[in-house]
């Protein structure tokens, strides 16, 4: 009799959790509020925003080429890709072509960033899901890569390498030959991360089978890159709308199956591998050649967009280069540019009035659109998997919030 | 399963094979540095602390305050004031506020004098404020203070003329500048 009076009383409650924004494993300040039902999760709500700083506004009070070294503030990990995206997207609205040499440089130092971040990525991934081992030995081959682009263009994170109608400087014959031994190293170093994590048992059972995405669910969420492909969906801008030299080099787009965690585990693995065979390739084939277009804008293009003079030899003209001769460059409209990055595809939405400052820019950044996709992943998994699932979908918070 | 599978279960072969690989790191070099009794040397040309470039001749500053910096500063941090003689211009002032400076090299790139640098110097963390508010003065101290430590007998930037790109679209300035001379103080024994 009391019993069942006991038992009346007793009831379960859903219990909601803040996570974040501080919390470490949220790769940056992501919050989530989760509900859950003991350990399960039932609703799991993002809450972004707290690493805005308004990247989209400041780039309208500043000339297209002003603008570049916000765009490395996007995603700080991969903050080439970022450069030569915009590079990429304001080269087409202004109708320029950057010429051979530099393309094939961008190509090269967009995939060492590829592998810088999915290194990265691989690090802190294992290291939420418990594999400590494989973060020590991820920065390892991450610091080679991040030398480089020191010797390159002098500095470590925020490169602000790419130049509209090319790059800053040429790249050394000691760059090239580092570059070329990385190479050759690196498959080994992928066996020793694979040796790590591939077969062990915690790894598998904590990464099969959890947070499964169909590949409709997949497409309807506007997934892309990695995070994409894992569930078996082929595509890949560098593919279907290549830019840079990109058409010129040989390279395969890897796809999982099942969708789950480990899938697009694989699928990274193997874009590693794919982005040593282009790097290597590009070296093979890098032609001769200036590497800024002649068309370029120059670093002091004014505000009003306008063409720089030509130089005569004469000094008062040599020091100052507004002129009367100078005529507009950019032109009005707006359009829509898109480029792989390590995250997934990062697109520029330019609306140009002309000015020689856009009236209009957005990012649509892939880490946002990957972090809306997590109430969908995390329904009905346990706690613990939704650190797993936030590492999966492989989102860098400083790209999110913008 | 085959025999294989389950020795691979009981005997826990893949984490073996793991702690393998750590045990042979174990006995590698390191690839860490002990960072403050170790330094490491920056590549030339990494973008660090601003300097202005002390002429030899004149042992002031070489520039001609033709504003070009300030334009191009992505995050307008260089403030620039000068008086204006007989079609020269006087500098009067000059400031960078390093504490908001992106270290994007614009200005050491675009000037036409390569009066600016941006020193290969990344240690300077300070208590105050206004130590990062480099003005004329502080900026050519930054210089002696770099090259003061400087190896080598000569120095060039390489934004000054970067690499690769057409010689016909720089100043003149810019074309004819050669290395700068460093002027090692003899050690008086
Ligand atoms: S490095 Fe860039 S942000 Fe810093 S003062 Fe020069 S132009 Fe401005
Ligand atoms: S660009 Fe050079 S010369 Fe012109 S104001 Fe700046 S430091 Fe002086």
């Amino acid at each position: 009799m009391e019993q069942m009076e006991i038992e009346k009383d007793l009831q379960t409650r859903e219990l909601t959790l803040n996570m974040g924004p501080q919390h470490p494993a949220t790769h940056g300040v992501l919050r989530l509020v989760l509900e859950l039902d003991g350990e399960t999760v039932i609703k799991c709500t993002p809450h972004v925003g707290y690493l805005h700083r308004g990247t989209e506004k400041l780039s309208e009070n500043r000339t297209y080429i002003y603008a570049l070294p916000l765009m490395d503030r996007l995603d700080y990990i991969s903050s080439m890709s970022n450069d030569v995206g915009y590079c990429v997207a304001v080269e087409r609205l202004f109708g320029i072509e950057a010429p051979e040499r530099a393309k094939y440089i961008r190509t090269i130092m967009s995939e060492m960033t590829r592998i810088s971040s999915h290194i990265i990525w691989l690090a802190t991934h294992a290291l939420d899901i418990g594999a400590m081992t494989v973060f020590l030995y991820s920065f390892r081959e991450r610091e080679w890569l991040i030398d480089l682009f020191e010797m390159t263009c002098g500095a470590r994170l925020t490169v602000s390498y790419p130049r509209i109608g090319g790059v800053r400087c040429d790249v050394s014959r000691e760059f090239l030959d580092s570059l070329y031994k990385f190479t050759e190293e690196f498959p080994k170093r992928i066996e020793e991360y694979e040796t790590l994590i591939d077969q062990n048992r915690i790894w598998l059972q904590r990464t099969k089978g959890i947070g499964v995405i169909s590949a409709r669910d997949a497409v309807h969420c506007g997934l892309t890159g990695p995070t994409l492909r894992g569930s078996g969906v082929s595509y890949d801008v560098r593919k279907h709308e290549p830019y840079d030299a990109y058409p010129f080099v040989d390279f395969e787009v890897p796809v999982g199956e099942n969708g789950d965690v480990y899938d697009r585990y694989r699928c990274r693995m193997e874009e590693l591998r794919q982005s040593n065979r282009i790097i290597r390739q590009c070296i093979e084939k890098m032609p001769d050649g200036h590497i800024l277009a002649d068309d370029a804008p120059d670093l002091d293009m004014p505000p009003e967009g306008r063409k720089r003079l030509i130089p005569d030899m004469s000094l008062s003209h040599a020091c100052i280069s507004l002129s009367d001769e100078c005529e507009h460059i950019t032109p009005a409209g707006e359009f829509y540019s898109p480029t792989e990055v390590p995250k997934g595809e990062l697109g520029f939405y330019i609306v140009s009035d002309g000015s020689g400052m856009p009236y209009r820019m957005r990012f649509r950044s892939p880490s946002f659109v990957h972090a809306s996709a997590l109430p969908r992943l995390c329904k009905g998994h346990m706690v613990a998997d939704v650190i797993a699932l936030i590492g999966t979908i492989d989102i860098v918070l400083g790209e999110c919030d913008r | 399963m085959t025999l294989r599978d389950i020795a691979k279960k009981i005997f826990f072969l893949e984490i073996m094979k793991g702690l393998a690989l750590t045990f042979r790191t174990m006995i590698n070099h390191p690839v860490t540095r002990r960072y403050p009794k170790v330094k490491r040397d920056p590549f030339p040309g990494f973008r660090g602390r601003h300097a202005f470039v002390r002429d030899s001749e004149t042992g002031r500053e070489k520039c001609v305050a033709c504003l070009k910096c300030s334009i191009v500063c992505p995050s307008r941090c260089i403030r620039i004031e000068y008086k204006e003689t007989e079609g020269e211009r006087i500098l009067e002032r000059y400031e960078i506020e390093a504490l908001r400076c992106v270290f994007c090299g614009y200005c050491a790139e675009v000037c036409p004098v390569c009066a600016l640098v941006l020193t290969e110097v990344y240690e300077y963390a300070d208590y105050s404020r206004e130590h990062f508010l480099f003005d004329r003065e502080r900026l050519l101290k930054n210089w002696d203070d770099f090259s003061s430590g400087l190896k080598t007998d000569t120095y060039f930037n390489k934004f000054w003329r970067p690499e690769g790109i057409d010689i016909k679209r720089m100043p003149v300035g810019k074309r004819l500048q050669e290395p700068i001379p460093i002027k090692h103080e003899e050690k008086v024994l």
